[in-house]
């Protein structure tokens, strides 16, 4: 069987009596591209900050590499991009990269290494002394995106990466993706493009807060009998309504 | 808790200061400027004024006097050894201690000895005097003292048909702030005050923004905890606090010529402390507040209670009885009190270590609580 990197089991988050995820279970397999896909507000982003300890789950289990998410050994290990930019806009590209680079305790000689190597990948290293404040909006993503892979995390979570992204740059994106999960990370994303959601290996349709379907692209185009993965959405969110009431 | 990460956050902080040139000139000006603007303004009129009175008087004068003067501004206690009573001004429980000699009574009746001087030689009569030891390093207090006691003797007179009136031998329970103005007393609150309100919006400022963001859930999926980025802002603004209160006792020195008895090393650990305590209380705010729009309006509550209570313009001590306990919860209460001790006083570690424990422990209160709820987030 395939070793999981992440394990949802029944997971509830209420908000004030508000369910943002509703039973909700799900798992990730060593070197897999998973797409939690859903609209706004189907508790995709709540998902993502259970998984990284930022808040916890008010019923049910979550493992993150063996660990509990707000075990603080496990952090290392994963990396995150927030849905916000969440970079320090008054300080450079490298000094951003610097700061959290040590927050990791990478030694100076590696971390100058690894920003190197990370300017590199994501084609910012001639913009290393600008501040944030003045990046465009693909170069700031692209930064925290960077930032994201400091730690050379084994799991990547990527919160609605490819929002407000050009189609060259999100093209672009997609290709790391695929580069980093060769090299054994195995990524998890977020996105309310469905047309996108085709790039990923396996697919979680999430509506409500509950996972309406799983499975391969093709076998989600399959089990709806639609062409795309919009339709495919709707005809599942529709199916699940009609058999609540 | 790792040092370099802790140093991390601090050196990222001065970092974004560089590059955000309207916090630095902010940083920079408003010290300056607050000296400015408030070094003019003045206070109100004291009330319960302590003093003791030590009657020696044979006669019954010394009685008449004491009863002339103004109960209401003078809290009066009574005791019967001068030295004692001198060591609680010196100590700085009591602004005076009020002396009438045994022969107070005698010396003011003009036929005192029975024998009427004759021919040129006229020795005039000593007259009725009073030893007042006076702690001036309060000007706004002293001066009310002062004239309380010589209001009294004057009073005296005329209803004595006397045109003489008392005279009065004043002598200083703190020899070199015997000609302390009403600035030197003032300049050690507005430095604490300044501290206060700019570390605690620029605290609040920062951490709100850090939250808006977003670059703070990024810090907490690092390794580094909530302790240590707290302890790296601590280090951040306390290094700031220095400059800043630096600045302002340069001001306070080459605009006011402030006087500074005690070390200003001394002082300058103070104004660090305080700048602690308001970092970790501005931590604390934003936890409230979810913009920075929001975090601004909170400095009202911060400005006006340190204003009216920590002893400012109003001496702690002359507040309404109910008022007095929320001004020793405020930690620039303790700056203040603990900085005039330093400039006016000269006042060493020897009588201060209490002031610095107790505003050391108001930063570890706010520092723990400001961290628990950071921590406490996570659990929501
Ligand atoms: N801290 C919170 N307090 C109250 N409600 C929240 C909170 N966070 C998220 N929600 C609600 O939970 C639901 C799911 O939000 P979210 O996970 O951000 O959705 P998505 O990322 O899929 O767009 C939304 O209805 C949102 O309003
Ligand atoms: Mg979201």
């Amino acid at each position: 069987m395939d070793k999981k990197v992440v394990t949802f089991s029944g997971v509830v988050k209420e908000f004030d009596g508000f369910k943002a995820l509703n039973d909700l279970s799900f798992s990730i397999n060593e070197g897999g591209l998973y797409g939690l896909i859903g609209p706004n507000g189907a508790g995709k982003s709540t998902a993502i900050r259970i998984m990284t300890g930022l808040i916890k789950a008010t019923e049910g289990e979550v493992d993150i590499l063996g660990y509990k998410p707000q075990d603080a050994d496990v952090r290392p290990l994963v990396g995150y991009m927030p849905q916000e930019m969440a970079l320090y806009q008054d300080l450079t590209v490298r000094e951003n990269l610097e700061f959290f680079g040590k927050l990791y305790s990478i030694s100076k000689k590696d971390l100058k290494k690894r920003i190197a190597d990370l300017l590199d990948f994501v084609e910012l290293s001639k913009w290393d002394k600008t501040i944030i404040a003045n990046l465009s909006g693909g170069m700031k993503h692209r930064t925290s995106l960077a930032v994201a892979l400091l730690s050379k995390p084994r799991l990547l979570i990527l919160d609605e990466p490819t929002v407000g992204v050009d189609p060259e740059l999100r093209a672009s994106f997609w290709q790391r993706f695929e580069d980093m999960r060769a090299d054994g990370t195995t990524i998890l994303l977020t996105t309310h493009y469905m047309d996108e959601a085709r790039r990923c290996e396996k697919i979680g349709l999430i509506n409500h807060g509950r996972l309406i379907a799983e499975g391969t692209p093709k076998e989600l185009l399959i089990l709806t009998g639609t062409h795309n993965l919009e339709d495919a959405f709707l005809s599942l969110a529709r199916r699940k309504k009609e058999a609540k009431s | 808790m790792k040092l370099s990460r802790a140093l991390a956050v601090t050196k990222k902080q001065f970092l974004t200061i560089r590059h955000d040139k309207r916090t630095l000139a902010m940083m920079l000006l408003s010290p300056v400027m607050a000296m400015l603007i408030f070094g003019f303004a003045f206070g109100t009129s004291p009330k319960h004024l302590q003093v003791i009175v030590v009657n020696n008087d044979k006669g019954g004068l010394a009685s008449e006097y004491i009863n002339k003067m103004d109960h209401d501004v003078l809290s009066i206690s009574t005791s019967s050894d001068v030295s004692v009573s001198k060591d609680k001004v010196s100590s700085g429980d009591k602004i005076a201690t009020i002396i009438f000699g045994s022969s107070f009574t005698a010396d003011a009746s003009p036929t005192k000895s029975g024998i009427t001087p004759r021919g040129p030689i006229i020795t005039p009569a000593k007259g009725a005097h009073i030893n007042v030891y006076l702690d001036t390093t309060n000007q706004q207090l002293s001066s009310v003292v002062s004239q309380s006691i010589a209001k009294g003797g004057q009073d005296l007179a005329k209803s004595k048909g006397s045109k003489s009136g008392v005279s009065v031998d004043v002598s200083y329970a703190f020899e070199k702030a015997k000609d302390a103005r009403y600035i030197d007393f003032f300049v050690p609150g507005i430095m604490a005050f300044a501290i206060t309100l700019f570390t605690t919006l620029l605290t609040l400022l920062a951490f709100v923004g850090e939250r808006v963001t977003g670059t703070f859930d990024r810090l907490r999926v690092t390794p580094a905890t909530e302790t240590e980025i707290v302890i790296g802002y601590e280090i951040a603004f306390g290094i700031i606090a220095a400059i800043q209160g630096a600045l302002i006792l340069t001001v306070a020195l080459l605009v006011y010529n402030i006087m500074v008895v005690g070390s200003i090393a001394l002082a300058m650990l103070f104004v660090i402390l305080v700048a602690i305590d308001a970092q970790a209380i501005g931590i604390l705010i934003s936890a409230a507040a979810q913009r920075e729009s929001q975090a601004v309006q909170f400095l009202p509550f911060i400005i006006f209670p340190i204003f009216l209570l920590s002893g400012i313009f109003v001496a702690v001590k002359s507040l309404p009885l109910w008022l007095q306990p929320f001004s020793y919860l405020l930690p620039p209460t303790w700056g203040i009190d603990a900085l005039r001790d330093v400039m006016l006083r000269g006042w060493g570690l020897e009588h201060l270590w209490p002031h610095i424990l107790i505003l050391a422990g108001f930063a570890v209160v706010f520092t723990i609580l400001a961290i628990f709820g950071l921590k406490r987030s996570r659990n929501q």
